[in-house]
């Protein structure tokens, strides 16, 4: 499974860099987006020095883990962001012909690798809001980071796959998906204490945003030595299941789209 | 002209079905809206004593017209039906028809950008007025900040137009431009305010974008309703944004008409 991801990978990079003077600008492009993202929130920090109590390097880790998880899944799953389109011409149906999972399929089928440089970009930032905060390492800490990182993939990854069963049933409004995927990434990029109790509620118990890249924040930045912080990014575990179940629940009732 | 006219109408009905999409982007502005009105609020409120560079209740109109008009302003979307021709060579159709090429995609835009801001904005304006306190937005200052709103955002909307039409016609030049408009699209959000206001943006930057039309897209239009740029500076901006538009208009037209000339068809 693992060989026929990787052959998967090769053909997508060979695709990417198939126009050459195109390439080389989108990556100069992406790249651009990066300093887009730092210079805003520098910007706005050098106006003002704090908010909510966070500082700018804070709000610098809570933004690059949450852009992590995003970029990785836009990368290496964009097959599944773009379920719709297998929908809709009819592709899905030679999936189901095929020995493998319909899912990993989808997931091989298309990958954006240009969005790679989304995924350095937030590795940079967060070395540079980690050498920047003076954490106090310790094999928790380590742990804690690794696990947010990890649940920040899974949350986008559960997004994507609750937005493609959806597309089981129509493939009409999908643009609500953004609201769940860029909305979603552009709140948690702060620390969602900062906003007010809906916002809250929901992001904690119906999206659980909150558990990925606020309560470990909490740990890892020494606010608190409480474990169930630590352990908190595991609830995206229980995210994943109803995601998983109805995409499970609609592929079954799929009985094509077309002709 | 009627052939013109006719083309704008049409673009009006076929744009007018995708009504699912709208409430869709209605509920996606209102929502981005929300929570940029929170960071700054919670960025004003945890820094009392610091001098911020907009006033908050200007800023927060800003905002909100920032989503109620985002799908005029925004910079950039791929076209597909200009797309597909372009690189499948059915432009060269469009070579024996007797309308001007460009002008027929500038329409063509312009009343799809001007139905889809028709069915989102409205319901966006009223929830912003109807907010409590701190998230309300507020009426324009006067009313002749508001006439000068209108002009500036009708001006905003030729140049959003010109501007994108522009980047679709780079690919004629060029096989696959998304890297150019990808480019184009970074450049364009951060000088027209719409990540952040330029006020927030440092001293060197503001110079920049200054000299370049972006901030005639979004900046000059929601800062002058709020006199955040005073009234007195209105009336130059609104001549300088109509320069912009010229000038944009005519580099596009003259670009068309020679990657039209050089157009060689492939294929039988």
């Amino acid at each position: 499974m693992v060989k026929l991801f990787i052959e998967s990978l090769k053909l997508s990079i060979k695709n990417e860099i198939e126009y050459k003077a195109s390439f080389i600008m989108n990556s100069i492009s992406q790249f651009f987006v990066f300093f887009t993202y730092y210079f805003t929130i520098v910007a706005l920090f050098n106006k003002f020095n704090n908010i909510k109590g966070f500082n700018v390097y804070e709000i610098l880790l809570c933004f690059s883990i949450i852009q992590f998880g995003f970029a990785f899944n836009e990368t290496f799953f964009r097959g599944i962001d773009r379920f719709e389109d297998l929908v809709i011409d009819g592709s899905l149906d030679r999936f189901l012909v095929r020995p493998r999972g319909i899912l990993f399929q989808t997931m091989c089928q298309k990958m954006h690798l240009i969005k790679i440089f989304r995924l350095l970009q937030a590795i940079i930032i967060l070395v540079i809001a980690l050498i920047k905060l003076n954490i106090s390492w310790s094999i928790t800490k380590v742990i804690v980071l690794l696990l947010m990182l990890i649940s920040s993939t899974l949350i986008f990854f559960g997004i994507f796959v609750l937005t493609a069963s959806y597309c089981f049933i129509t493939v009409q409004g999908l643009e609500v998906k953004n609201l769940f995927t860029d909305g979603g990434k552009h709140m948690a990029q702060y620390p969602i204490s900062i906003y007010k109790k809906g916002i809250v509620f929901v992001f904690t118990f119906i999206i659980p945003y909150a558990f990925i890249n606020y309560y470990p924040l909490l740990f890892f930045i020494g606010r608190t030595n409480n474990i169930l912080y630590m352990l908190s990014p595991l609830m995206v575990f229980v995210f994943l299941i109803p995601c998983l179940l109805s995409f499970k629940i609609g592929l079954k009732h799929y009985t094509g789209a077309g002709s | 002209m009627r052939s013109y006219l006719n083309y704008f109408k049409l673009s009006l009905i076929t744009n007018l079905q995708y009504r699912a999409a709208a409430l869709a982007g209605i509920t996606t502005q209102i929502f981005f809206g929300l929570v940029y009105v929170m960071v700054y609020l919670a960025l004003y409120e945890s820094n009392k004593g610091v001098n911020a560079p907009m006033d908050m209740q200007n800023l927060i109109t800003y905002l909100w017209l920032g989503q109620a008009f985002f799908a005029m302003t925004f910079p950039f979307s791929k076209n597909i039906e200009l797309t597909n021709m372009i690189k499948n060579g059915n432009l060269a159709y469009e070579l024996v028809r007797p309308q001007n090429f460009y002008f027929k995609f500038y329409i063509k835009f312009l009343a799809s950008r001007y139905v889809s801001t028709m069915l989102r904005f409205l319901p966006i304006i009223v929830l912003a007025f109807v907010l409590p306190h701190p998230y309300k937005m507020a009426m324009p200052y006067s009313l002749g900040n508001f006439i000068v709103f209108l002009l500036a955002l009708f001006l905003s909307s030729l140049l959003v137009i010109s501007l994108a039409l522009l980047m679709h016609i780079v690919a004629m030049f060029t096989i696959d431009a998304s890297g150019i408009q990808s480019m184009y699209m970074v450049v364009a959000e951060l000088f027209m305010g719409s990540i952040v206001p330029l006020p927030f943006l440092p001293k060197i930057l503001i110079t920049i974008g200054n000299f370049l039309p972006f901030r005639f897209m979004s900046d000059f239009p929601y800062r002058v309703y709020s006199n955040d740029i005073p009234l007195k500076e209105g009336l130059p901006l609104l001549l300088l944004s109509l320069a912009w538009v010229i000038i944009t208009i005519l580099i596009g037209l003259l670009l068309s008409k020679k990657a039209l000339k050089k157009a060689v068809i492939q294929g039988g």
